[in-house]
């Protein structure tokens, strides 16, 4: 399933380094595809993706694609960050259960509640693509205090 | 190898605050000087002489400390020949409790009869935006974490956010933990924020990493300290009281911030399995310890780690912070030192500031704040979000 993909101003204020494998995960972002490594031997998903399989560390995994959709299990409202993140302040940041069983970590665009269903989009910056979670309603506010 | 019991019998701690930067006459706090002074205190308190030193095993100083190299360096500096060891070690912010542990296991290897664990953390001469470049690559994936701008605390603030949903808590109650720890701290000597403190004290500070504001996350600060472990019956020939290591644990979950595989965030399996380790290793229960030292950088830390060990029920540590059942005088004193957020901490060198409290309150030279009977007392230290916990169980021998 395609994601969302919204044109974002500027350049990502810390990218993401890529090897040759984690390139293809980035590649695919860049076309509002989210995917991650399966393993052929234990049947296990994993994130980040990796050449190999943390469960039983086997080489033979192969590309799988992601719902882009989960639950928010947490997040925060960060004001004072590093250097390099101060224009973006303040800013939402939390950690996303996938529908597929992977935690991951990111963005939050809106003020989406704990335990809500939320999607991930992808953010094309200039230099290239992040990617960030939003209520699946889509409401773009500025986030609200958290944890009350 | 050595068979018998390992002790702590002396320490020296330098009160922590912000000591880096330029005086109005242009000189400025050398790391060497200070620690310098400290081993000396530290020896004199524990009854040893230069000579009966074999290894001194270092905390790796920050890269703000413009000396490189520095255990080799201090080794030169004190004209100490070592026929143990002399090495940095460096572990996030269980730096200096790996290097506690290392020192310990040389004496218990019979490499040496007694060690230094040592160390200084210097790093207020570099602002907090500027240093956080450096620790969200440590406290987070480069590549899947550090690009959407986590900082190491943000990751406890989703503790806090999570806490508050599942156990019907708040900001509030959290936040007395800071109020209590700021109380102990007052009667600590070594501790960096003195000043009384109140419950709205706290809820009028600005958000940092929200629900956390300014007084309940940690300060920044410098601090240096200096123990001495040794072998038993070095301790014991001294003819003071000192402290034996009774039980130590050590878990890593294999996972760096979270766990992919989604789990419980907030039970902090690896301080769960750590103490547990340390408990059965020392032959007790968690409702024997007399007083406990944890590495808690904001106060849902010290809350979630109490619980994980057993200290205060799932659900209960905040409450039970407000109630008083942690604080001096209660069922279990949790951070009689004033703990991270107002004892200070200076992360290279945190854990060995706790070694330090128990290690006073074990011979009972708390003061103010000496905890009655004190008998067994426990410190725990960790790394990334609770991902990795180390527990040790130190007995007063008088």
């Amino acid at each position: 399933m395609t994601r969302p993909i919204i044109p974002t101003d500027g350049a990502r204020a810390y990218p993401p380094r890529m090897s040759d494998f984690t390139k293809l995960f980035w590649d695919a972002v860049n076309k509002g595809v989210f995917r991650t490594t399966h393993c052929d031997d234990c049947d296990r998903s994993s994130f980040p993706p990796k050449p190999i399989c943390p469960h039983c560390w086997s080489d033979r995994v192969s590309w799988t694609e992601l719902s882009g959709r989960g639950r928010l299990y947490s997040a925060t409202t960060v004001h004072a960050g590093p250097a390099v993140f101060a224009a973006d302040l303040p800013y939402r940041v939390g950690i996303v259960d996938l529908d597929e069983g992977l935690r991951m970590a990111t963005r939050v665009l809106d003020d989406t509640p704990l335990d809500q269903p939320v999607e991930l989009v992808v953010l094309a910056y200039e230099d290239g693509p992040l990617y960030a979670a939003r209520g699946i309603a889509g409401k773009a506010v500025k986030p609200t205090s958290e944890g009350s | 190898m050595y068979a018998g019991n390992v002790s702590i019998l002396g320490g020296a701690a330098l009160p922590v605050g912000k000591l880096q930067g330029l005086s109005e006459a242009g000189t400025q706090n050398l790391e060497h000087e200070v620690l310098a002074s400290l081993i000396v205190e530290a020896l004199a308190d524990a009854g040893l002489e230069k000579e009966d030193v074999g290894s001194m095993i270092f905390t790796l100083p920050r890269p703000y400390t413009q000396q490189k190299y520095f255990a080799t360096f201090m080794a030169n500096y004190m004209r100490l020949p070592c026929d143990g060891l002399v090495m940095e070690v460096m572990g996030n912010g269980m730096t200096p409790a790996l290097t506690f542990q290392v020192a310990v296991d040389q004496v218990r290897l019979g490499r040496t009869r007694v060690a230094l664990a040592l160390g200084i953390n210097f790093e207020t001469g570099t602002a907090a935006p500027e240093h956080m470049m450096s620790s969200m690559r440590a406290t987070g994936d480069v590549d899947f974490h550090a690009p959407f701008g986590f900082t190491p605390i943000s990751w406890y603030a989703m503790d806090a956010v999570r806490y508050i949903h599942e156990h019907n808590s708040s900001r509030e109650d959290l936040a007395m933990v800071a109020v209590k720890n700021r109380r102990h701290a007052m009667d600590n000597p070594v501790a960096q924020f003195r000043k009384p403190m109140t419950l709205d004290d706290v809820l009028a500070q600005r958000p940092i990493v929200e629900p956390l504001g300014l007084f309940e996350v940690p300060g920044r600060g410098d601090g240096a300290v200096c123990l001495v472990v040794a072998q038993e019956d070095v301790a014991k020939g001294t003819g003071r009281p000192y402290v034996n290591i009774r039980g130590e644990g050590f878990y890593h979950e294999g996972a760096h911030q979270i766990s992919e595989v989604p789990n419980d965030m907030i039970a902090f399996l690896a301080a769960q399995r750590a103490g547990a380790k340390a408990f059965a290793d020392a032959g007790i229960g968690a409702a024997d310890i007399d007083l406990a030292e944890v590495y808690a950088p904001c106060t849902i830390v010290e809350v979630l780690v109490a619980e994980a060990l057993g200290l205060c029920p799932v659900g209960q540590g905040a409450r039970q912070a407000a109630s008083g059942e942690t604080a001096l005088g209660g069922r279990i004193p949790i951070c009689t030192s004033g703990g991270l957020l107002s004892r200070g901490h200076p992360a290279y060198v945190t854990a060995l500031y706790s070694y330090y409290e128990l290690l006073e309150q074990l011979r009972g030279r708390g003061g103010a704040r000496q905890v009655r009977n004190a008998e067994l007392g426990l410190a725990c230290t960790e790394l990334g979000n609770y991902n990795a916990a180390m527990v040790h169980v130190l007995e007063a021998v008088a």
